[in-house]
């Protein structure tokens, strides 16, 4: 059905422009171990989960994320462009949750590419990477423009 | 007799202490136990332009800022360590430790907080030692000075409580509505304080409900506890105003500070989009006696330029009580006794126009100097009302009622 595949071959290349977004901006990608059940989730939703708001996805299932160093580009966008907060408005959100005892900011890894690693083997894990290092071990389920 | 408040801090102290570290990172996320480290501090130096009466944060550190001191530094100045530890699984322990000024002058680390939490489930903890109290909007991180955007969280309100923490059980439940996600915490202790080398005061059957919610950028706080205060001061003065019968003993039940319940309820709600942020708050401390029956509150909110964070504070303090009374009926006593009555009733007067009554207007600056420290430069007009010295402490004979005056404090707050 050559009306079939040309239709999947736009929805394709739409997607990757989705994903791509504008040329210059970091391209930054949410992503879930391709195992887990999760296919989308909001921006708040995101939010929540990486400042330890909600500790489940909306399925229920138990929710652990990952973070970059802090100091990293990625990681300084991510928290802008999520959570509407700067790195100085992070480091004020982690002082009170952590010496409140209320909880320990999200495990760093040194890279996406570590990320990408630990959250493929882990439906529990959620991470966000550059888009360059998606491959097909994991689940893209939030495009950060 | 024992000093039962202390047994679930040193259970907790023994058990953050003595859990045996787990084998080393390298396993998958959550499997093994771990450590951390961290702390705060803040250095700050205040100058005041009331020089007959000191200015302080807390009436439980007090700072020297005006009479004793041209700049103090014991105002706001602390430093705080806490060590953490999770076991990878359900139970964590958290120990802090904080030095600044206290009542008794020195500057020896307090245990802030020593607790073992156990994580039910994800929405459901339970935590017992020596707890944070939910007071207010920052009254658990108060002390990271970091966390706050201005240089101390407004006297009016705070210093109407002091105490920051309780030992005893907590537990915290999250839940959600709708968009609106809650955490309610409710929890059962006691504390106890002390004010000078001989006497405490202490807090027994502390009570307490307190319910976070957030939806987006807002959250809205409210909490409720009650406690009985057992504050063994100014006996001889309620014992001596008992000697003048009926009424005596009417006044000295109304005033005196010991075995009395006292009630805070507090809610408030703070708005922070990211560029910029509201806050206000309203909290009434009701302790029944001396201490008084003051309603607070204040209105904060400032502007995100970058690392440079204006922000301007408008708070106050009432109280819902007579600063002054007229104490014993002297034209019923026989002359003789009258003198008598007449200084016990000055006296009692004296201790009510302690009862703050105070508004304060502050402009400040922010600069996030670095990732980890913050440079904050802060101007406070202060003016206490009705006759009383507001939140001042250390009151000179010199000191005139119903002089407003200046507050500068530049500040450093850092984490780690």
């Amino acid at each position: 059905m050559g009306a079939f595949s040309m239709i999947r071959k736009l929805l394709c290349c739409l997607l990757l422009a989705l994903l791509a977004g504008p040329a210059a901006a970091a391209e930054l990608v949410v992503v879930v171990s391709a195992r887990s059940p999760i296919t989308a989730l909001r921006a708040e939703q995101v939010a929540d989960i990486f400042l330890s708001e909600a500790t489940r996805f909306p399925d229920g299932g138990e929710v652990v994320a990952l973070d970059l160093p802090i100091g990293s580009p990625l990681r300084d966008d991510f928290y802008l462009k999520v959570a509407n907060r700067t790195p100085a408005l992070m480091k004020a959100y982690w002082t009170k949750r952590i010496f409140t005892g209320r909880g320990q900011p999200p495990r760093e890894l040194p890279s996406s590419q570590a990320v990408r690693k630990l959250v493929a083997d882990n439906p529990t894990l959620i991470g966000y990477i550059d888009r360059s290092a998606l491959d097909a071990s994991v689940r893209p389920v939030l495009v950060v423009h | 007799m024992p000093k039962l408040h202390q047994t679930p801090v040193l259970f907790a102290v023994a058990g953050a202490l003595f859990v045996p570290p787990a084998a080393h990172a390298g396993h998958a996320v959550g499997q093994d136990g771990n450590w951390t480290f961290g702390g705060f501090g803040t250095l700050s130096a205040v100058h005041s332009g009331e020089k007959q009466a000191d200015y302080a944060a807390n009436p439980l550190n007090p700072g020297e800022a005006g009479a004793t001191r041209d700049w103090s530094y014991a105002v706001d100045s602390r430093l705080g360590t806490q060590l953490t530890y999770n076991n990878g699984g359900h139970w964590s322990a958290v120990l802090q430790v904080v030095a600044e000024r206290h009542l008794t002058h020195s500057w020896t680390p307090k245990v802030e907080w020593a607790n073992v939490q156990y994580q039910v489930s994800p929405e459901l903890s339970l935590r017992v030692g020596r707890i944070a109290l939910p007071l207010f909007l920052s009254g658990d991180y108060r002390k990271a000075s970091y966390a706050l955007t201005s240089v101390r969280t407004p006297v009016e309100l705070y210093s109407s409580l002091p105490i920051s923490n309780s030992d005893g059980i907590d537990a915290s439940y999250r839940w959600n509505a709708g968009a609106v996600k809650n955490t309610t915490q409710v929890l059962f202790g006691g504390t106890s304080v002390p004010l000078s080398d001989v006497t405490r005061v202490k807090a027994h059957k502390l009570a307490g409900i307190s319910n976070t919610s957030t939806a987006g950028a807002l959250t809205v706080r409210a909490t409720a506890i009650e406690g009985e205060l057992e504050t063994p001061l100014l006996q001889e003065l309620f014992s001596a105003i008992r000697q003048f019968g009926p009424q005596g003993e009417v006044l000295a039940r109304r005033y005196e500070p010991d075995r009395k319940r006292a009630t805070v309820l507090s809610i408030g709600a703070s708005y922070d989009p990211g560029e910029w942020f509201v806050m206000g708050e309203i909290g009434r401390v009701n302790a029944r006696s001396m201490l008084g029956d003051k309603t607070a509150g204040y209105v904060s909110g400032g502007y995100r330029l970058g690392s440079f964070t204006p922000y301007t504070t408008f708070s106050k303090v009432v109280a819902n009580t007579p600063n002054r009374v007229a104490g014993l009926d002297l034209s019923t006593l026989p002359p003789p006794y009258a003198p008598a009555a007449r200084r016990l009733n000055m006296e009692l007067n004296g201790l009510l126009s302690m009862i703050a009554e105070q508004d304060s207007t502050s402009l400040g600056l922010r600069w996030d100097a670095a990732s980890n420290a913050a440079v904050k430069l802060q101007f406070d007009h202060v003016r206490p009302r009705s006759g009383t010295s507001g939140t001042l402490s250390n009151i000179q004979p010199g000191y005139r009622y119903g002089r407003s005056f200046g507050v500068f404090s530049a500040s450093v707050d850092f984490v780690f």
